[in-house]
């Protein structure tokens, strides 16, 4: 019967468990004084909750470990990554299946110990298969975005020297034993049989010298990769700390920071790395450096000085400096902001969650930045100019844009319209509310008059707040500027109440995102609605009544807030879809991979840094490649970000920029 | 209140001459003693202001009081308040008149407080009450959205800060008769509690706001320091100055003399050219002089345009490189 | 260094000119709904120059408001941003005083105050704009003034400060205390910081009336008043504007070349 012998000509083979548990206990070591670094940073409910946690972490493990869902967005990467998973977890399950078997029945026989080679031999190819793929692209092809360090090298190395050993190892005992005994056997281990062929002609007695002694290296080199990983904490830690990063990772909205306690904070946002939580230096040391983020980061790739990749790999630095002085007795954690990050990094972002919506290892980006911001604007009083006048609009005049820049005021654009304005002490069940900039500037007033007129039309009961509607606070809040932002959402909040509003509806993705996911830690539990979501409602309930024909080539941009930030793709797609179905051309970046119109994060006012070129025009090549007529989307940021950039083109005969809602009403009209 | 009569206007020396305003100031305080059926008088400070007596006589003076004290010769708050309030409280004039300059803006309201007077700060046009007989000074408030008019009942003297030319200048007439009376204005050094350690001149290159035939202005929309070179360049074809919204210099894209408005410069340039503002009343109170004033903004419903002969809606920064050009191209034929 | 800063709140001054709104009858602006009042811009410069200064030499800033219950945000404010009291007054004897009345009640409440070295205000309101209040006040306190400030630094025992004329700056060396009239030209106010808000929010703004401060009455009577209010109006001056247009901006731009060329 087909089997092997596990120790074969190697006597105190057990030894091996031995020499395993002395590295096993030196990688403990070196984990638990990561695990120490990890709590310079402040507690935080990450590891309560474990029961909720454990069915994600298994789906995420099914979808992005298991099948590599993130990764394989990028298929060269990701490719490579997933055969090099594939291939040692085969590896580690075979070795498991040795030492397991070997105690209870000797080994495999028969035909399953042929199967088991001839997987295990695939696994080990494809890992090597894997690392060749690796080390071309890291040393030949060099993307831009990798950043290589030493330890890429080394640790690229011991695996590769791991996998050439084993099938070195394989075949030396195949030359000795089963290439002349059952050369049937041999053919099964594909990479074994090739070794063995090369060394056919060798000695018996040199066959097991080499034998012997190359087991003993394969083996104690794998146990010097735990040691040297455990005691660098090398990038080959990943395969322990990325899983645990993302059963710790947040399960709460994207992008949200957490509350600062007003009356008893000891620290405004993020000044030393020690003011992160725990849970955020976990994510310094889960990050690979793959720089995914940075491909994917719209401010990068118009030429700003930000890197996500960046950001993290320069606090990863704090953390480790923190590290080194506390162990030197001295227990100041050296400033955050400076050099690395920079505060044009800092600023650059446009929080549209690119970056963590690629990340393989859900590294939370914008809480970190939002948290830096935070300590420049409300402890160092640091910031752009742009930023500074936003926020001191918010603070006098309830809403960031200027008086004469706007050249309205809140409630004009009621005037005429017959419209439900809650005044004083009434009620009502749902309030459509419109946003600043849906009531404040012209281009986006008409979107809003558009979407009272599709809300009437369709019978929906609604009611406004006019003039006294204010800011939702997202402005504030991505700037760090904390404080207003708790102002505005407490006597939001309030004005709800007093008005009983059960459901609202809003246009602003921002608006929707902040109400919804943000409101409620403030004590605002409201049935929030964006407004795709309700016609996508009313349509398929036989409300709204659309024609289909509408002769123009459509394309949808996913505002940042609405799809990575709230999921929600499809309504706009279906509301799209029941006007002009064949007619609506997809963008290369769309969904969740779309590109960030460069209005986000208050970047809609705060201006935009010099670079190789602006975001909203990058975003305009993608709209163009499309073919289309008409470029919809459904924020009032993005909305005027692509009226500039068609402007600046000089497009405004060829191309269209609308809000859904405007093409609704168009669709409307025509039946 | 009833033994205060006559209209004094206090003067300026700039140069060794009676500054503009003070010929403005004559020409208006004229009228208004014409009406009145009293005396003009004015005063003059400075060590060489006897010099300037029979000027101020010929633009409509009766009377000149002179103090001439070289601790006079340059402005100085307290040196000026002290002489400025004795005379007043000798010769009790029924209405004083300043310009809104740089002296009458410190002075004014610093002489008002110690005489108990009424003051109108940068009035627009001053008057007399045909039934009352007393001073209407026409002021802008609220940012130059509205005008008030306002008298002063009782207090006296009834002051006014006039702005530069909103009034024509006297005119000359060196046959006219008046009286130069020297005043012993006690300066005493040690009234004198603000010293005035340095006077810092900037040189302006090229054309000077207040005096170019072309302004170009620029607003909050213009977005940086740098996109100010763009202004200038239009600003240099066309042989003018560039000017700035209070905004704008609060940004620091421009240096604050640079400023046209309320608390700025007013300039009544032969063409403004107002650039990415939106037209802020307080700014347009400093541009409304201007012959022909055009704007360029984005919003079609910017403020600007109720008061601009042409007008372009457009982003400035494709509009001005053309502009600029086309006019580069005119002017080599 | 302990500074006094008088400020006002205003309506705000960005609303669009199409808003503006007055009363002819009784010479009042009626301020848009929904539209908050703000602290007047040159008030909220001189709070600045308070808190530099108290950023270089510590010491005290109190701010004073004159005006009804809701200038106690405007004081608020000026707590966030580095001010260490603030005291309203407020009484219905204060209301529609004139520059000479509003600065007699100023004068008292400094008075009450006492111990100051310096006393700020802007160079003048945002709405009536008068520029005359800090100059009164000024002579009643009886100590020297100086208008326009641009940059305030002090040093033994003097001011020195810089101020704004036509064609550049004058340096000025004042004794303590004095008063200084603060212009825009000092610079943005600082946007307030994290602990400013907190101190700010839970900040008791005293209210300070009439008798509080020992204002008499015949000073406050509107009959003795320096200067009355005859007449508010809008000024009307729609231009016609002719709009040029082209293809492009550029095209416009062009065209627009063509009219003015002729003009100069």
């Amino acid at each position: 019967m087909a089997s092997r012998e596990v120790f074969w000509n190697i006597p105190y083979g057990y030894v091996i468990y031995v020499l395993a548990a002395i590295a096993l206990t030196f990688w403990a070591f070196g984990f638990y004084r990561r695990y120490q670094l990890w709590h310079l940073g402040k507690p935080d409910d990450s590891s309560k909750n474990i029961g909720k946690r454990i069915p994600v972490f298994i789906r995420t493990t099914l979808v992005d470990v298991l099948a590599h869902r993130r990764f394989l967005r990028d298929p060269y990467p990701g490719m490579m990554h997933l055969i090099i998973f594939w291939g040692f977890i085969i590896l580690l399950l075979a070795s498991a299946v040795d030492a397991v078997t070997h105690y209870i029945i000797g080994h495999i026989i028969g035909t399953p110990y042929l199967w088991f080679k001839l997987i295990v031999n695939i696994g080990g190819l494809l890992a090597l298969a894997g690392i060749i793929m690796a080390a071309y692209r890291r040393y030949v092809s060099k993307p831009k975005r990798l950043n290589t360090l030493l330890d890429d090298g080394i640790g690229m190395a011991l695996i590769a020297a791991m996998l050439i050993t084993g099938f070195m190892v394989e075949g030396l005992r195949q030359a000795a034993t089963e290439l002349t005994l059952h050369p049937d056997w041999a053919v099964w281990s594909a990479g074994g049989f090739l070794v063995a062929k090369a060394f056919a002609d060798m000695s018996q007695s040199s066959l097991l010298f080499w034998h012997w002694s190359l087991w003993w290296f394969h083996s104690v080199l794998a146990l010097a990769a735990i040691i040297y990983s455990g005691l660098v904490f090398s990038k080959l830690q990943h395969v322990v700390v990325s899983p645990l990063n993302i059963f710790f990772r947040s399960l709460g909205p994207v992008g949200s920071p957490a509350p600062i306690d007003i009356e008893n904070a000891e620290t405004l946002g993020a000044a030393t790395i020690k003011d992160f939580t725990w849970k955020h230096l976990l994510d310094l040391d889960a990050c690979t450096n793959c720089g995914r983020c940075q491909d994917a980061c719209p401010a990068w790739a118009t030429g700003k000085p930000l890197s996500p990749r960046k950001v993290v790999q320069d606090l990863k630095v704090h953390m480790l400096k923190a590290a080194n002085n506390q162990a030197n007795q001295s227990d100041s954690a050296p400033t955050l902001v400076g050099e690395a990050p920079s505060e044009a990094e800092i600023w650059a972002c446009t929080t549209c969650a690119a970056c963590q919506e690629t990340c393989p290892v859900y590294v939370e980006h914008i809480v970190k930045i939002i948290d830096l911001r935070r300590n420049l604007v409300l402890a160092q009083s640091k910031m752009p100019e742009t930023a500074q006048l936003m926020l001191r609009n918010m603070q006098s005049r309830g809403h960031p844009w200027a008086g004469v820049q706007s050249l309205r005021l809140r409630g004009d654009w009621t005037s005429g319209l017959e419209l439900k304005i809650l005044a004083e002490g009434d009620s009502a069940n749902t309030l459509f509310w419109v946003g600043c900039t849906g009531a404040l500037v012209e281009r986006n007033v008409a979107a809003t008059l558009s979407m009272t007129r599709v809300l009437k039309a369709a019978g929906v009961d609604f009611a406004v707040l006019g003039e006294v509607e204010t800011c939702c606070g997202d402005p504030a809040r991505r700037a760090g500027y904390e404080f207003q932002f708790q102002v505005m959402a407490e006597q939001n909040i309030e004005i709800f109440k007093n008005h009983q509003i059960k459901e609202i509806i809003t246009s602003c993705p921002h608006c929707y995102h902040t109400i919804k996911n943000e409101y409620p830690r403030y004590g605002g539990d409201f049935k929030v609605v964006h407004y795709t979501q309700l016609i996508a409602d009313l349509i398929s309930q036989g409300r709204l009544k659309l024609a289909s024909k509408l002769n123009s080539i459509l394309t949808y941009h996913d505002p940042c807030y609405l799809g990575r930030y709230n999921g929600v793709y499809l309504e706009p797609r279906r509301v799209l879809e029941a006007i002009s179905k064949p007619r609506l051309e997809e963008m290369g970046r769309s969904r969740n991979t779309s590109f960030c119109c460069g209005g986000g994060g208050g970047h809609m006012w705060i201006e935009e840094q010099p670079g190789t070129t602006k975001i909203n025009q990058m975003r305009m090549e993608d709209i163009l490649k499309t073919g289309a007529e008409t470029v919809v989307t459904a924020c009032p940021y993005c909305l005027q970000m692509f009226e500039e950039s068609i402007e600046h083109k000089q497009m405004k005969d060829s191309l269209k920029a609308r809000d859904l809602v405007e093409v609704v009403e168009a669709a409307m009209k025509q039946s | 209140m009833g033994s205060h009569k006559g209209v004094l206007v206090c003067g300026e020396i700039a140069e060794g001459k009676l500054s503009p305003i003070t010929i403005e100031l004559l020409g208006a305080g004229r009228k208004l003693a014409s009406e009145l059926d009293e005396d003009l008088s004015t005063l003059l400070m400075g060590s060489k202001a006897g010099g300037l007596g029979q000027d101020a006589i010929a633009y409509g003076a009766d009377k000149v009081y002179v103090a001439e004290d070289s601790l006079l010769d340059d402005y100085n708050s307290d040196a000026y308040t002290r002489v400025a309030a004795d005379l007043c409280q000798k010769v009790l004039p029924s209405i004083m008149l300043l310009g809104h300059t740089d002296v009458g803006c410190d002075l004014a309201p610093r002489l008002n407080g110690r005489l108990g007077g009424g003051l109108a700060m940068d009035c627009l046009a001053i008057s007399i009450d045909p039934a009352t007989k007393l001073l209407v000074s026409t002021r802008p408030v609220f940012g130059g959205n509205a005008h008030a008019t306002m008298v002063s009942k009782s207090a006296r003297p009834q002051m006014a800060t006039l702005r530069l030319k909103v009034v024509p200048p006297a005119e000359r007439n060196d046959s006219r008769q008046g009286q130069v009376i020297p005043f012993e204005g006690k300066v005493d050094p040690s009234a004198v509690k603000v010293k005035v350690v340095d006077r810092i001149k900037e040189e302006v290159e090229g054309v000077k706001l207040e005096d170019a035939e072309v302004v170009v202005s620029g607003g909050r929309g213009i977005g940086n320091a740098q996109n100010f070179g763009m202004l200038r360049e239009l600003a240099n074809i066309l042989g003018g100055a560039v000017g700035a919204t209070r905004p704008a210099c609060d940004e620091g894209w421009a240096p604050t003399r640079l400023q046209v408005g309320q608390s700025g410069k007013v300039v009544s340039p032969k063409l403004y050219v107002a650039v990415a503002l939106s037209g802020a009343m307080s700014h347009i109170a400093g541009c409304l002089g201007s012959k022909v004033i055009v704007a360029i903004n984005k919003d079609k419903e910017a403020n600007i345009f109720n008061v601009a002969h042409f007008g372009i809606v457009g982003d400035y920064k494709e509009v001005l490189p053309a502009l600029t050009a086309k006019l580069k191209e005119l002017k080599s034929k | 260094m302990n500074t006094i800063v008088c400020v006002k709140q205003v309506p705000d001054p960005e609303i669009p000119p199409a808003k503006f709104k007055i009363d002819p009858e009784t010479k009042k602006v009626i301020p848009p709904a929904g539209v908050p009042p703000v602290i007047s811009v040159y008030d909220e410069r001189a709070v600045e120059a308070a808190c530099r200064l108290k950023d270089k030499h510590k010491g005290k800033i109190t701010v004073i408001s004159m005006g009804s219950g809701k200038a106690s945000d405007v004081i608020k404010h000026t707590i966030s941003m580095g001010a260490d009291e603030g005291f309203l007054l407020e009484d219905q004897a204060f209301e529609n005083l004139d520059s000479f009345g509003t600065a007699y009640v100023l004068a008292k409440a400094i008075q009450k105050i006492g111990g100051y070295d310096l006393v700020l205000c802007g160079r003048q309101a945002a709405d009536w704009g008068a520029g005359q209040v800090g100059s009164i006040l000024a002579e009643i306190l009886g100590i020297p003034v100086v208008t326009l400030a641009c940059d305030i630094q002090a040093a033994d025992k003097k001011f020195r400060v810089k101020r704004t004329v036509k064609d550049g700056f004058e340096v000025l060396e004042a004794p303590m205390p004095s008063l200084v009239t603060v212009s825009s030209e000092i610079g943005l106010p600082r946007l307030p910081g994290g602990v400013g808000l907190m101190l700010a929010r839970k900040k008791q703004i005293p209210v300070w009336k009439a008798q509080d401060i020992g204002a008499e009455a015949s000073q406050l009577d509107k009959a003795n008043a320096h200067t009355e209010i005859t007449g508010l109006s809008v000024p009307t001056r729609k231009t016609e504007c002719e709009m040029v247009t082209g293809g492009t901006p550029g095209e416009a731009g062009v065209n627009l070349a063509e009219k003015i060329s002729k003009l100069i």
